[in-house]
């Protein structure tokens, strides 16, 4: 029994279904049950969490959960399927900190919102930055400009209004 | 009281040499204004000391670079003059013609003169440090205490530079460079006593004297061999005093981009360059006032002491400053707080010690 | 006596952030009450531009994540596209693939020596690490005419086969490389600063640092025995006898010395790949479509530039020199990736930096930092 089933066995009705990301198990979660089913992977020995990625699917938003065990070397994706007009998703940050990047990464390029996040915010775009990159909608025919203000922050405009030089 | 033959003597000793002294001489006298005669011999020697500064810290800079490249298999300066001999006198050109930045929010007085006081508060170390034998701009009778007392006007000058900035880096490296000259003074002044007890005099030329002869023949009568852990002691200290690496936290520009200097540029920034050079020199040359025997050394046949003494003293100060430029090559930074852990709890107990011992041996007339 | 803390911002622009970082710290004095990092200043959306270029074309944006070791970045990357595509690859185009990735492991912890002593105030170790790195660089210009930016591992195998005299200039490299070792050893090793500054500084427990996603040599100065490369042998990393090196400790110092360790076997790895490596096709000529036109400049084989993989999604990973390096492509049938999403070591094992550094001085700051060894270009993409 690969680790997928065996979820689908202890959780059947958070497990929405069972299949393979190309020779890794995957499992589909209801997106309200993951962060029940993210405790108990955990429990299962799960405390890697590799990565998290969004994809924009057009009709609907993605999230990949890639981990992976140090005890039992094993791999498991979780997915969770998310309406595109308001992608919302609870944070796994609790249970591994290093979603609270991945999680940020996802929230800025993909929209993904997550909920309980203790600072969702930008990371590597600027603050203020309009659209969600990696999106297949993004407006990529619109320019926008970035300069450092006098405090370190960024600032962001579509006419190029902050590139001139202050005063 | 009888007083060592200073620079000012030697002048005279020359001018009369060559039969000229008493012309000049009769020449002010005339007028009225012997002491215009003294005050111009007095700026001469100010003139050749200031000289003699500038060359040598373009010469250290080139040494300097040399060395590190040599150190790091690379080559160094090479294209400015023959193997890049000439590249100091290049960056001084060019940082003569670099802007002078004031950042808006300095403090603009206090800014502009930082850079002046740390200079001349290293050029007043080399008043009474003896060259050679009689090369000294004045045999001050309480020529180390004056070293010491000066050597403490630095760091004030420091704090202004990093306060009148307006920069957090170079606000927490001036803390820091005041925070470690004060600990370090303390022990270099304690290991300085313990010479001064054996000598009976706190002139820069008398240590010198006291350290002349041999012991067997063969050792020479250096205070190194007779304290051996106070050597050690004040060239740690003075080490940290010249602020190098592993000690440089004034500047430390891996952690703050430059220390106090940041905002400088320019000329300004020429000013802390050529002090911290001078600053080596002058330091290098206390430690072999003090403990290496300053000017002694054999006495070569025909050639005048005054000579023989200035290459004897050149030749152990550059020894010390190769010191200091391999331990740059070699070493990390230690962290400040593990640098005043040495300095307080282990570096001022040992010279404490160390003077104690020395005062005993002195009491019991052991030597 | 009434303190305040002071907020001290470190980078974008500064000595020792590796490039374009930003620390926010909360300084109590010298000590680091709060630290955030703030990253994006180099962010250049690769995995954007994936989505809109074809497989082939993607390659040389993946040189550009992490650029100081770029062999496992194209290496990642194809994997993951061979896995989507089930291409089959000539075992000597396999040995060669290792043949780079491990030495570039070598350049990679060269640079990292380096950098981490330049940290620390000792400027030397960089000169040497750069002098040897010169070169394997050199090897890499003869393999594929690029010396940071290589394009060099295709799907189905790799560009060119190996030139003439590679192999006893590389016998060379590796005699040379076992001697250096032991003269950095004793350069850096043993030197009493260098211990006082590492030791205990920025430790991290196996379990926090597995909870934060670090890996590679980071995690393994830890005390967790992991590497990819034999948890999951990809390519011919079962046939080769090396060993994970690993600490317990979670100092900087054992994060170092896993490194250093690391360019042992690493030479080690070198040296079975010499003895062993096959004869044969360096690409898979079921791919080979290149009209045979019989010029001898005339590529012998590549793989075909219009290439269409399965409907399909995977998440493949290998152990790259600075921890976990794995790419995610989804393909929706077409020319191009539907998504292309980059897990990268640096990003991940940074997160892990504030919990490390809070309690400390910014000169250990700096020493933790420079023991995760990141590159900006792959924090950011």
């Amino acid at each position: 029994m690969n680790p997928a089933e065996e979820l689908k066995y202890l959780l059947p009705n958070s497990v929405v279904s069972v299949g393979v990301q190309t020779n890794k198990p995957l499992a589909v979660i209801r997106k309200e049950d993951l962060l029940k089913v993210a405790e108990k992977v955990k429990e299962m020995g799960f405390d890697n969490l590799s990565v998290i990625t969004g994809v924009d699917r057009v009709d609907r938003i993605e999230v990949i959960y890639n981990l992976f065990s140090y005890r039992k070397k094993q791999n498991l994706a979780l997915k969770v399927v998310l309406e595109h007009r308001s992608p919302e998703v609870d944070s796994v940050t609790s249970i591994w900190k290093v979603a609270d990047w991945l999680e940020r990464e996802t929230y800025d390029l993909v929209g993904v919102k997550f909920n309980g996040h203790p600072d969702l915010k930008r990371i590597l775009l600027p603050e203020g930055w309009v659209g969600h990159p990696l999106r297949k909608d993004y407006d990529m025919s619109t320019e926008q400009f970035v300069t450092i203000g006098e405090d370190g922050e960024d600032i962001v405009s579509t006419d190029g209004s902050n590139l001139l030089r202050r005063k | 009281m009888i007083t060592n033959p200073n620079a000012y003597d030697l002048i005279v000793a020359i001018l009369n040499a060559i039969g000229v002294y008493n012309i000049i001489l009769g020449f002010f006298q005339e007028q009225g204004m012997e002491y215009l005669l003294r005050i111009v011999i007095v700026l001469v020697e100010i003139a050749v000391v200031l000289v003699f500064v500038l060359l040598t810290v373009m010469f250290l800079s080139w040494f300097e670079r040399k060395m590190f490249a040599v150190v790091q298999s690379r080559y160094g300066p090479m294209v400015t003059g023959p193997r890049g001999l000439f590249q100091p006198i290049a960056d001084g050109i060019k940082l003569l013609g670099k802007e002078d930045i004031i950042p808006a929010t300095a403090d603009r007085w206090i800014f502009t003169i930082a850079p002046y006081i740390v200079f001349v508060s290293v050029l007043l170390v080399y008043i009474p440090l003896p060259f050679g034998e009689s090369l000294i701009l004045s045999d001050l009778r309480v020529g180390l205490l004056y070293i010491i007392a000066i050597s403490a006007i630095t760091p004030i000058s420091i704090l202004l530079a990093g306060w009148a900035s307006n920069n957090k880096y170079s606000l927490m490296g001036a803390i820091r460079a005041v925070a470690q000259d004060i600990s370090y003074t303390i022990p270099l002044a304690i290991t300085a006593i313990a010479v001064v007890v054996f000598v009976g005099s706190l002139s820069t030329v008398d240590i010198v004297n006291a350290q002349q002869g041999y012991w067997f023949w063969i050792i020479p009568k250096w205070f190194i061999f007779l304290q051996p852990l106070g050597f050690i002691l004040l060239l740690i200290a003075c080490i940290a005093e010249m602020g190098r690496i592993p000690f440089d936290f004034q500047e430390s520009e891996q952690e703050l981009v430059a220390g106090f200097f940041t905002e400088y540029s320019g000329m300004k920034f020429a000013m802390f360059f050529l002090a911290e050079y001078a600053h080596m020199f002058a330091v290098s040359g206390i430690i072999v006032t003090i403990f290496l025997g300053g000017w002694t050394g054999p006495a070569i046949p025909i050639i005048p002491i005054q000579i023989t003494s200035l290459i004897y003293f050149m030749i152990k100060t550059y020894a010390v400053i190769f010191f200091a430029c391999w331990l740059r090559d070699t070493v990390p930074r230690v962290r400040i707080d593990q640098l005043l852990h040495l300095g307080w709890k282990i570096m001022i107990p040992l010279a404490l010690l160390n003077l104690l011992v020395a005062a005993f041996v002195v009491t019991a007339g052991v030597i | 006596m009434e303190t305040e803390t002071l907020l001290l911002n470190m980078g974008p622009v500064h000595p020792s952030t590796h490039g374009v970082l930003r620390f926010k710290l909360r300084m109590d004095g010298e000590i680091i009450r709060d630290c955030q990092i703030v990253i994006g200043y180099l962010h250049r959306g690769t995995e954007k531009i994936g989505e809109m270029k074809t497989y082939l074309q993607f390659i040389p944006y993946t040189d550009r994540l992490d650029y100081i070791a770029a062999m496992p970045n194209n290496y990642a990357y194809v994997k993951a596209v061979e896995e989507l595509a089930g291409v089959e690859v000539p075992q000597r185009a396999e040995y060669i693939r290792v043949l780079v990735m491990e030495l570039n492991r070598i350049v990679n912890h060269l640079v990292f020596m380096g950098s981490l002593l330049l940290d620390l105030g000792a400027s030397t170790m960089i000169m040497y690490g750069f002098r040897e790195r010169e070169n394997a660089l050199q090897l890499y210009e003869s393999l594929c005419g690029a010396r940071m930016t290589f394009n060099y591992i295709r799907p189905g195998g790799v560009r060119e086969d190996l030139p003439d005299g590679f192999i006893p200039k590389l016998n060379e490299f590796i005699k040379d490389m076992e001697k250096r070792i032991v003269d950095y050893e004793e350069l850096v090793n043993g030197n009493e600063i260098f211990l006082m500054r590492m030791k205990n500084i920025g430790v991290i427990s196996a379990e926090e640092a597995i909870n934060y996603g670090m890996t590679g040599p980071s995690l393994r100065g830890s005390g967790v025995d992991y590497d990819i490369r034999k948890l999951e042998p990809y390519s011919i990393y079962q046939d080769l006898d090396f060993k994970a090196c690993m600490r317990r400790e979670g100092d900087s110092y054992a994060r170092y010395l896993v490194r250093v360790e690391e360019i042992r076997e690493s030479l080690h790895i070198l040296k079975q790949i010499v003895d062993k490596l096959p004869e044969g096709k360096t690409i898979n000529q079921r791919y080979n479509f290149a009209p045979n036109t019989g010029a001898p400049s005339a590529v012998t084989s590549y793989f075909p530039r219009i290439f269409t993989p399965t409907e399909g999604e995977v998440y493949s990973r290998i152990e790259a020199p600075k921890g976990e390096l794995g790419f995610f492509v989804a393909s929706d049938g077409t020319t191009k990736p539907y998504r292309v999403k980059i897990r990268s070591p640096s990003f991940c094992n940074l997160v892990a930096l504030p919990k490390m550094v809070v309690g400390l001085k910014i000169p250990d700051l700096i020493a933790a930092f420079g023991t995760i060894d990141i590159v900006l270009g792959d924090v950011d993409r």
